[in-house]
């Protein structure tokens, strides 16, 4: 076998037994900084996995949707801007839609109410597909809904058959429940209620001439840009959301997101670097024995710094290894618990996520050299330190 | 130390197994989700509920964080997490 190949694996050998002489203290390195590994590895997963599932979903989202900012807040679209985008060459269809929001009183949910013609919209007659149970009422059906899981297990604990809303004059709006969405959509419905259009501008008060936005569909993707230039410059009070827009506002969100989470995160790992050199930087009368002893023997600074290197890497990748499968398991199997309560914030209805982790070499790597590096580079030093004792200086303390 | 090793890969071979089949079942549902978002128009992710612009960071308004009246402090958990919309989104792409 190649020589300087045996020789750094009979360095091996005395490290790990070096380091199961002292295993009380490698341990407890050891678990906290899994630890910080597994924080890390665990919001870059969440982050990777949010960002994949809102760039897959939402991949068929509007390709423009019009608003329209009075005061700097949105407000109704009147149905004359959807004749005027209409009449832009390129433009295929202009949907109009009304949307808002519901609070219930009772269990101090926000609800997101959407009506829409569903004949209108681009495969409007697949919906069925995505029901668990019921499905979706006939066009122009009044009274009858589409719920997401949340709201259904919400009139079922009122002990009610149908969902009661109440419009801005407080009268009572009564639905009854046509379908459930399925569970895989639960990240998109949860918290809806799907209805006619006519039923949500009656619920709303919203005029027959006006509508919450429009959904604007082109005939060219490429022109995509361009007609949103134009619609922006025939309408100077609408707010123009492209397709590729909401992408890149997801893309920003769960980036800036983990960005200040990092934050936190590198403060601890900071806060670990410290402790790590603390506990590397102090020699200790058995390790300087130790040393001498090895220089004595016949062992040179670099054998003493090739010793201390694998140290670092075997505790480093046994942290690495045991917080990133942490990580994993944290992520994949309970659906980052320990982060739910800081993503939701108050919220009353949450969807389950059944997130799948970002397991990509470029993630890995990330954490590999936001955690590994800064070990290895604090505890060089200590390692350097501790590789030049002066044998006499060390024998004359033995 | 063998037997250390053997245990790591044993448990991470459970492990990619398990991802595979979660990875296989979220791409044989992704087409359920597209078309709950073609067919209702959808916009966003319904993760956090609890404020507008964090139920609907791309279609809420674009300050509204802080809007609810003229110096307003933000009180929203998750308002700290969601960032501010593209300031390109306000005049269509590339203005």
């Amino acid at each position: 076998m190649n020589g300087g190949l045996t020789k750094h694996l009979n360095i091996i050998d005395y490290t790990l037994s070096s380091l199961w002489r002292r295993r009380a203290r490698n341990v407890s390195v050891l678990v906290v900084f899994a630890g910080v590994i597994f924080l890390v590895a665990s919001f870059q997963f969440v982050t990777g996995a949010l960002t994949q599932f809102a760039l897959d979903s939402l991949r068929t989202a509007p390709e423009i949707t019009v608003q329209r900012l009075s005061a700097g807040r949105q407000t109704e679209v009147p149905l004359d801007y959807g004749e005027q985008v209409a009449s832009i060459h390129g433009v295929r269809e202009v949907v109009p839609r009304i949307w808002g929001y519901y609070f219930d009183e009772v269990t101090g949910a926000n609800l997101t109410v959407i009506g829409v013609d569903l004949e209108r919209m681009p495969l409007g007659e697949k919906l069925n597909l995505t029901l668990a149970e019921g499905e979706v009422p006939e066009p122009g059906a009044s009274g009858r809904v589409l719920v997401g899981r949340s709201i259904k297990r919400i009139v079922e604990s009122k002990g009610s058959a149908y969902l009661s809303l109440f419009r801005p004059d407080l009268s009572q709006a009564s639905f009854a429940i046509a379908g459930v969405f399925d569970a895989a959509t639960d990240v998109l419905t949860n918290d809806l209620i799907v209805m006619d259009i006519g039923d949500a501008r009656d619920l709303f008060h919203i005029s027959p001439a006006a509508a919450t936005d429009l959904c604007v569909y082109v005939a060219n993707q490429e022109e995509v840009p361009n007609i949103a230039r134009k619609i922006a410059a025939a309408l100077p009070d609408a707010r123009v959301l492209t397709r590729a827009q909401i992408s890149q506002t997801y893309q920003v969100v769960f980036g800036w997101r983990s960005g200040f989470a990092s934050v936190c995160l590198l403060t601890a790992l900071a806060a670990f670097v410290i402790f790590a050199w603390d506990k590397a930087s102090g020699l200790s009368p058995e390790e300087r024995r130790e040393i001498t002893i090895l220089k004595i023997l016949g062992w040179e600074t670099s054998d003493i710094l090739a010793v201390r290197f694998w140290e670092g890497a075997l505790v480093a990748g046994g942290a690495f290894t045991a917080g990133c499968t942490g990580a994993y398991i944290h992520v994949a199997y309970f659906d980052a618990s320990l982060f739910r309560p800081v993503m939701v914030g108050w919220s009353v209805i949450h969807p389950s996520l059944r997130l799948v982790p970002s397991l990509q070499v470029s993630t890995l790597l990330l954490i590999f050299c936001f955690t590994v590096l800064p070990y290895m580079a604090a505890t060089v030093i200590p390692a350097w330190r501790s590789a030049i004792v002066p044998t006499d200086s060390a024998l004359s303390g033995m | 130390m063998l037997l250390l090793l053997a245990c790591l890969a044993a448990v991470h071979a459970v492990l990619y197994s398990h991802y595979r089949h979660r990875l296989t079942e979220y791409e044989a549902r992704s087409g359920l989700r597209q078309i709950a978002t073609a067919a209702l128009g959808l916009s966003d992710l319904c993760i956090a509920t609890e404020a507008r612009y964090t139920r609907h960071p791309a279609a809420s308004d674009p300050v509204a964080p802080f809007m609810d009246h003229p110096g307003a402090i933000e009180h929203f958990p998750t308002g700290s997490f969601w960032a501010p919309p593209i300031p390109g989104g306000l005049r269509g792409e590339g203005e």
